[in-house]
């Protein structure tokens, strides 16, 4: 029997080739867009998966009373609350300081440089492949790689107990690998070193006292934890400890799983973005296969009740159906297997992968995915295969043997909102894409307050082997350029507009009891020239004038405004208790846009460098003449090639650094139009198949009808007419679904466009377009058919 | 006595009116007779078939099929009893089209739970007897008329039926298919004892069989 069905299965499918190749074309790209997207979810779920007792561990977040946060706490903080909390079993810092050079036999390696407490493990139980976790942080000089780096360095060999020179004076003993950790892991390590080993290097001491925030604090709990007392607690350790407690509003104890959306937000749209993105694809799949499945259903009824009268039951009739479906779902499932590990997969690495490191396939990692597509699969083959079949056998054998259907007029209704589901999602889809769309066009052109064109930028923070030798090489190229008449400006920096640290310090107006958070950072007289960011109070930096210990500053319009000043005569920029006179404020310049439209423009300061302070800079910034950039490119590349550095010297553009803020954003705004695509284009395949079936249902009226003189036109609007009326009623509930989504989704920009009625238009009119075009190829073919030819056949 | 209909009625009511489909059928068929209905268009023929086949219902009446009362049975056991003992021949022969000749013969004979085996001699026989081995593999498609009407046939025999049923056999086939179908009907039934009711237009197959009944608006005259 089983042979039997499959057999006429393949027969049918291989009969009906057109709708089946269509079919299977649709469901390939839906599934593996649905396993793509679960894929990403599920990685995300478990990418943690590997840190045991996830649950009793927490980090501390600093809550500002200015409604700022960060999660850095000042260090000695974690071991007063370990001390006096019986109820934390374990807690541990995680910083960097600096990424540290590696030695081996003559190489050297830098990664990512962590610095954790010897009890991280207590807190963190990160499975080691070799070592030992409770020795491994114990000794001062020891390092522990992750199982990446090992392989760089040692290759396949257990490199515990050997030894590696660190920062070209320290001899550090591996004492561990870590088992390789998930790319989607929040813990995105290289090495970690025990932070004993900084407690001799006299920059990092005098960090560590109360009044810096600069490192973040993990805490174990004990499972019986009562968690407000304990923020209670500590909230109280913050008062009696810190140097300025009036600036906090609170301490929260966030729970480690959180951490991942706490430090980059637009995660959580991302992941819950996919699960309704998938969701609904799965949906329009479903509702597709059902279309199709209806459309050759005319010439089923009498297969069906030809099988009734030999004998067969019902359920053997469902049993074929379920078999032929079966058999197109599970192979587009294959299908969109290979299609997800050759071409989603790269693409999403490409897409995501720098915010969310590298997501890889591994069956016996990732199984429980391939079960839940199976499972997907299975359900959907039964939906698809037992609904429309159901609606069918009920037909009476005397009138589905002459190949008619009976009363359909309810089945109609049902499948025209099956219709009207479908293209409200597609269309949902597609305005969101269009007002996406717009607001990165706006982001990426809107006037940002600063120079941007024809402006080079080149990291110079490269560690130099030779400092003064470096220096030397780099003045004569500032000379250089500041005399080469296609140059226009000439600035060295420790930020650019794109990359600010975020270093923020407090300072304090006494006159008006103000304590304003500032964003610090430092820049030469060169930097608002170049970037010819106007200056609206005082004056510019000056090399004459600025060049004492003083370091004046220059500040921002928004921070003016927070100081609620109106001028900047006699102003200085102070600590609240330091007796320090403080930095001279000089000047203000307008309000740029420093960082990406996403965020509002903050309070800014910049501190005066010199410029040819080459090992305090990171950027250097020169503006050119329109068309002159190649030649001075050339001339800076080949003047760092000629000074020795660990690191390589990198040349970019402003604009390009500008652009790269927004490629999380793009990389959504990708999906997001993949995904529209794919919904409209699957939805037009469903409605392909259900308006020839309808025309194979009107093959007799559409013959009437043209003996009777209707043109084809006339013809192809009556086949078509109604399905284009069900369009526009999908479109009128999306518009406002739409309108909603993204209008809170604008929200969440500190810039955004407004929502235009056009964009709804320009939405509704492709997706219009796309169904006039799909209706109307079937629609015109089955209106030329020969009208002697029809008529016979009935 | 194979079956025996009493006071059948059927009707359909349009507009508020009761139109009579069949009015007052008597009827009783005994083993081994080959019954031909006439009638003209809308007299009820095809609808009496129906009926006797328990493809449809009746409004009113008696039914005896073997001595079962069919008015009285569920609609599964009345479908277990004609898939038992009744075989349909229809005028446009309804093979399935992506079958080919063996497979649609052994397609009654999947849902009957036959062996492999048994199903494969009783298809080579009725192959045999039919004279279509050679045609095999064929689908329906590639066959004319008069084949694809002897295949509907042979399918209708092939589950060794007590009652075959055949709304006009002959109606889409050239006089001289029509007349190979009637003298294998005549054969059947007088070689191997099938009872044939059959439905038809013509005189001439009408002829072949050992009695004929006349229908005019849904009734018997």
């Amino acid at each position: 029997m089983l042979k039997n069905h499959l057999k006429i299965s393949l027969r049918n499918l291989w009969k009906n080739k057109t709708l089946s190749i269509l079919n299977l074309l649709g469901l390939s790209i839906g599934v593996s867009s649905v396993l793509t997207l679960l894929f990403s979810v599920y990685a995300y779920y478990t990418a943690d998966e590997h840190i045991p007792d996830q649950k009793s561990i927490f980090y501390l977040k600093t809550q500002l009373k200015d409604g700022n946060s960060y999660r850095e706490v000042p260090y000695p903080l974690l071991e007063k609350v370990v001390n006096t909390s019986p109820e934390v079993l374990a807690g541990t810092h995680l910083h960097g300081w600096g990424n540290i050079w590696l030695e081996k036999g003559g190489k050297e390696f830098q990664h990512r440089t962590d610095y954790a407490d010897p009890e991280f493990f207590e807190v963190f139980a990160l499975p080691l492949k070799f070592g030992n976790q409770e020795t491994a942080l114990k000794e001062k000089y020891s390092i522990i790689l992750t199982d990446k780096v090992s392989q760089q360095i040692f290759g396949d060999q257990n490199p515990v107990g050997k030894t590696l020179i660190g920062a070209d004076t320290l001899n550090l003993t591996v004492t561990g690998v870590f088992e390789p950790i998930s790319p989607y892991s929040s813990f995105r390590l290289g090495v970690v070193l025990p932070n004993t080993l900084l407690k001799n290097n006299p920059t990092f001491i005098a960090q560590t006292d109360w009044s810096n925030s600069f490192s973040p604090a993990y805490l174990k709990l004990r499972p019986d934890t009562d968690v407000t007392a304990l923020k209670t607690r500590i909230e109280q350790l913050v008062q009696e400890n810190y140097t300025d407690p009036a600036l906090i509003a609170g301490m929260d104890l966030m729970p480690y799983a959180e951490m991942r959306t706490d430090i980059i937000p637009v995660v959580d749209t991302i992941i819950s973005g996919s699960i309704a993105a998938s969701l609904f694809v799965l949906l329009i799949i479903l509702v597709n296969l059902l279309n199709l499945n209806t459309s050759t259903m005319l010439k089923r009824t009498k297969d069906i009740a030809v099988r009734k009268v030999l004998g067969s039951s019902k359920k053997s009739v469902v049993a074929q159906f379920c078999i032929e479906n079966g058999i197109l779902v599970f192979v587009s499932i294959l299908i969109s297997g290979i299609l997800f590990l050759t071409v989603n997969l790269p693409r999403l690495n490409d897409t995501f992968g720098p915010e969310f490191g590298h997501i890889s396939f591994d069956v016996f990692k990732d199984y429980p995915v391939v079960l839940g597509v199976m499972a997907i699969g299975v359900l959907a083959t039964m939906i698809v295969g037992i609904f429309p079949t159901l609606r069918f056998i009920k037909v009476p054998v005397t009138i589905g043997i002459k190949g008619k259907m009976g009363q359909m007029k309810n089945n109609f209704l049902l499948r025209n909102s099956f219709i009207i589901l479908q293209f409200t999602i597609a269309i949902l889809f597609i305005s969101i894409a269009v007002i996406l769309n717009q607001q990165i066009r706006f982001m990426k052109n809107a006037d940002l307050g600063f120079e941007r064109n024809n402006i080079l930028v080149g990291h110079i923070d490269l560690d130099y082997k030779d400092l003064d030798a470096a220096k030397a090489k780099f003045n004569a190229l500032l000379n250089a350029l500041e005399d080469n008449p296609y140059v226009k400006g000439v600035a060295t920096s420790q930020a650019i507009p794109s990359d600010y640290y975020f270093n923020y310090t407090n300072y304090y107006d006494a006159a008006n009891d103000k304590d304003v958070r500032i964003r610090r950072s430092y820049a030469d007289d060169g930097y608002f020239k170049t970037l010819q960011v106007p200056i609206v109070k005082g004056r510019d930096f000056n090399r004459d004038m600025d060049a004492d210990e003083e370091q004046a500053v220059i500040i921002n319009e928004a921070a003016l405004k927070a100081f609620g000043w109106t001028s900047i005569e006699g102003k200085r920029l102070k600590f609240k208790t330091d007796t320090d006179p403080g930095h001279p404020i000089v000047g203000v310049v307008k309000d740029f846009h420093y960082q990406d439209l996403q965020n509002a423009v903050e309070p800014l300061v910049h501190i005066y460098r010199d410029k040819k302070a080459l090992e305090k800079h990171r950027f250097l910034t020169v503006k050119v003449v329109e068309g002159q950039e190649k030649q001075i490119e050339h001339m800076i590349v080949s003047a760092f090639n000629a000074i020795s550095s660990r690191r390589e010297y990198e040349q970019s553009r402003l604009t390009d650094k500008v652009s790269s803020q927004y490629q999380l954003i793009e990389g959504i705004l990708k999906s997001v139009n993949i995904t529209a695509i794919l919904t409209i284009f699957i939805s037009c395949l469903g409605m392909f198949g259900l308006i020839s079936f309808l025309a194979k249902r009107k093959v007799k009226e559409i013959g009437i009808r043209k003996v009777l003189g209707a043109s084809v036109a006339k013809i192809v609007v009556l086949l078509s007419k109604d399905y284009i009326i069900l369009v526009g009623i999908a479109t009128l509930i999306a518009f406002p679904i739409a309108w909603y989504v993204m209008n809170a989704w604008l929200g969440t920009f500190a810039y955004s466009i407004s929502i235009k009625w056009w964009m709804f238009v320009l939405a509704g009119c492709i997706a219009l377009l796309i169904t006039a075009f799909t209706l109307g190829l079937q629609a015109v073919r089955s209106a030329v058919a020969n009208p002697v030819k029809s008529l016979r056949t009935e | 006595m194979l079956l025996k209909l009493n006071n059948i009625f059927k009707w359909v009511t349009t507009g508020g009116q009761r139109i009579f489909l069949l009015k007052d059928i008597n009827l009783e068929v005994q083993e081994g007779e080959f019954i031909s209905v006439m009638g003209p268009s809308g007299s009820g023929k095809s609808t009496l078939l129906n009926v006797i086949g328990m493809l449809d219902t009746f409004d009113e009446g008696e039914y005896n099929f073997l001595d079962e009362s069919v008015h009285t049975l569920k609609e599964k056991h009345r479908s277990n009893l004609y898939k038992e003992y009744i075989g349909f021949v229809f005028q446009s022969y309804h093979l399935l089209d992506e079958l080919t000749v063996q497979e649609n013969l052994e397609m009654p004979l999947l849902y009957k739970k036959y062996k492999g085996s048994e199903r494969k001699a009783m298809v080579a026989d009725m192959l045999d007897r039919f004279n279509i081995v050679g045609k095999k593999d064929l689908f329906p498609a590639q066959l004319s008329g008069g084949q694809q009407q002897l295949v509907g046939v042979a399918r209708a025999l092939i589950g060794k039926p007590k009652l075959i049923l055949a709304d006009e056999p002959t109606g889409n086939l050239n006089s001289q298919q029509s007349e190979e179908i009637m003298q294998l009907f005549q054969k059947l039934n007088k070689e191997d004892g099938v009872t044939i009711i059959q439905v038809t237009h013509s005189e001439m197959n009408a002829a072949y069989g050992s009695r004929i009944i006349n229908l005019l608006d849904g009734r018997k005259i």
